[in-house]
């Protein structure tokens, strides 16, 4: 027996390192080398890449640049002198934050994030529970709840900007039933534009938070709701006091899913409002963004984006090693 | 479900109705979306709302005449078809070997998978764009956009897999290696017939994503390998302008997903909750 294992158990680790060599190859080539690029230019004054560094020549008829030398070793001194010549650094991050442009892209990020998180986390607990109730056509109706997450964030702000829009929107439509002093038009508005993108984006994802949390309640034991029903306690305090606390792994997948989400808010600002009216929608994403590929403004958007990678690191970390570094030890 | 049991007459009623209102309002905007794809440009930005226009064809035939709908759309069936079955390939066994063979930082491995899926793409867009249109030539083709998307879906692959393939009892497993089955056979005639449900669900959601990915598609392909996502993207126009012609496009390319969806409700519930809905 053990003769026949041996073989196997060889080819097992086999496939598990050939199935990790696309992983580790997107987190070596993507994420480490695409993020030091970033963060060592975001020292750098460069308005673009210096011509030198797109110099090419072939190696094995691929095009390779020119500091890669012809026996593959790297020649780092076209890009380090290239650094070392515009090296300005932390002029890029003092610009940064003291333009307006960016600290309100900060700051909607920020009211979007929280409003995010509370409210989809609210909706769909109570939506879940809603369903909990034995409900007829169950299926159906999660399916349509599941609809708005099934489609693309670019689909959903379309269709969000031309409701809100004043003028055949839903206000248009309550104006004409006869309410003709209905207002509401936030995607108009700069105060409240971000609340509009908010609706948008609550409506996408809401029901997937729902199935979530749906998930977690049909977990929990019925033997508990019996017992809470002997005892006299109302099922509002059942469901705070007892449900809530037994679903946290549930409320923690989810409160992962609503991060990656928020992170993601820039496509849904870019379709409904393009960071508009003004500059009030603006999110980080699409400052970087158009700094890079639209002001050619290398320096100040690699300087955002080290800003943004340093804030994801700040919020990961310390949730990472709290949620899985102590079990570990545990078990 | 418990509250069933006392619930009054009252109740039976309204929780139902509550529900289907909310349902109508979260089917609203997508009924629409529908909708205005049938009216001309001129009708659907009119404040009048719903039946004082003339149904018309027009936007769809308009769309497939003048827009090449169909390149755009066989681009998409193409790229997340492949790359579906490529997150698959990869992700299958390595899900086996996490689920059936956990080493000490199985736990870690998945979490970091996750955790890239949470880095802001923004901040290696640039350094992808010149990789790809500079050294490696490879921008705007087939090739790379099913490497993207399954690159940006094989966290959440493996991670589904991994939680299917966990409820296994590993005693099967054994069985079948007690039997002289080698690996392959395990994954092939063990494995992957007891997990039906959660690898459809899952190649149905990674699907999905890779159908309705905008950000890399959008960016990184001009007109060769570019799929639906980039059509809409083209189409947009400033506001109110073309909203007929923008439906349309919208339609069409959430269409299939919507048809799919509906077809697929199990697998796209289960899948979507990770199988906890049973």
């Amino acid at each position: 027996m053990a003769h026949a294992q041996r073989p196997s158990q060889l080819f097992r680790n086999l496939s598990a390192k050939i199935a990790a060599i696309p992983m580790i190859f997107t987190a070596l080539v993507v994420f480490v080398g695409g993020t030091l690029w970033t963060i060592t230019y975001s020292f750098t004054g460069s308005k673009l890449l210096p011509k030198k560094i797109f110099e090419w020549f072939d190696l094995f008829s691929i095009p390779v640049p020119s500091w890669i030398a012809k026996d593959g070793a790297l020649d780092f001194s076209i890009p380090v002198g290239f650094v070392e010549k515009s090296f300005v650094g932390l002029k890029q991050y003092d610009r940064l934050w003291g333009e307006n442009r960016w600290l309100i892209s900060i700051e909607n990020l920020f009211i979007y994030g929280i409003c995010s998180l509370i409210f989809s986390l609210l909706i769909g607990f109570i939506l879940a529970a809603l369903l909990d109730q034995k409900i007829r056509f169950e299926n159906t109706f999660r399916t349509i709840l599941l609809y708005p997450f099934a489609l693309s964030f670019i689909v959903t702000g379309l269709v969000w900007q031309w409701l809100l829009n004043p003028e055949f929107g839903v206000q248009s439509v309550i104006r004409d039933l006869g309410w003709s002093g209905f207002t509401f038009d936030p995607l108009y508005n700069a105060e409240i534009v971000i609340f509009g993108i908010l609706f948008a984006g609550l409506w996408q994802g809401t029901g997937f938070i729902m199935c979530l949390m749906l998930a977690g309640l049909r977990g929990i034991d019925e033997d508990i709701w019996k017992a809470a029903r002997v005892d006299g306690i109302p099922m509002w305090k059942t469901y705070i006091f007892i449900v809530i606390p037994m679903m946290r792994p549930v409320f923690i997948t989810t409160l992962v899913i609503i991060a990656a989400g928020i992170v993601k808010v820039y496509d849904l600002v870019v379709a409904q409002t393009s960071g508009g009216p003004g500059i009030a929608s603006e999110v980080p994403a699409k400052y970087v963004y158009d700094k890079m590929f639209q002001a050619q403004n290398l320096g100040q958007g690699f300087a955002a984006s080290t800003m943004m990678l340093l804030s994801v690191m700040i919020v990961l970390i310390p949730w990472a090693y709290l949620e899985f570094g102590g079990k570990k030890k545990n078990g | 479900m418990a509250i069933v049991a006392r619930s009054s007459k009252f109740s039976r009623i309204m929780w139902p109705t509550v529900a289907w209102i909310v349902a109508l309002i979260f089917f609203f905007p997508i009924f629409w979306m529908v909708f205005t794809s049938f009216k001309t440009d001129a009708d659907a930005v009119k404040p009048e709302f719903l039946f004082s226009f003339k149904p018309t064809l027009e936007n769809y035939f308009n769309m497939t005449e003048n827009y090449d709908y169909w390149r755009f759309a066989a681009n998409s069936v193409i790229t997340s078809s492949f790359a579906t079955i490529l997150a698959l390939v990869v992700g299958v066994p390595a899900a086996y070997a996490m689920a059936f063979n956990p080493s000490r930082h199985t736990k870690d491995i998945l979490v970091w998978m996750l955790s890239t899926k949470m880095l802001p793409a923004a901040a290696v867009l640039y350094p992808m764009t010149f990789l790809t249109k500079n050294m490696l030539g490879i921008y705007d083709t087939h090739f790379l956009v099913i490497v993207v998307l399954c690159l940006i879906n094989l966290p959440i692959v493996i991670w589904m897999l991994f939680t299917y393939f966990k409820e296994i009892p590993k005693e099967i497993i054994e069985a079948g290696k007690m039997d002289g089955v080698d690996t392959w056979g395990e994954i092939k005639d063990i494995l992957i017939p007891l997990a039906w449900g959660g690898v459809a669900s899952t190649a149905l959601l990674c699907f999905i994503f890779c159908w309705n990915e905008a950000y890399w598609t959008v960016r990184l392909t001009t007109t060769e390998a570019a799929t639906l996502s980039k059509l809409i993207e083209g189409n947009r126009a400033p506001e109110g302008l073309f909203f007929g012609r923008l439906s349309a496009v919208s339609t069409a390319a959430v269409g299939p997903i919507i048809v799919l969806g509906w077809f697929c409700q199990k697998q796209l519930v289960q899948g979507l909750t990770f199988g906890a809905v049973k």
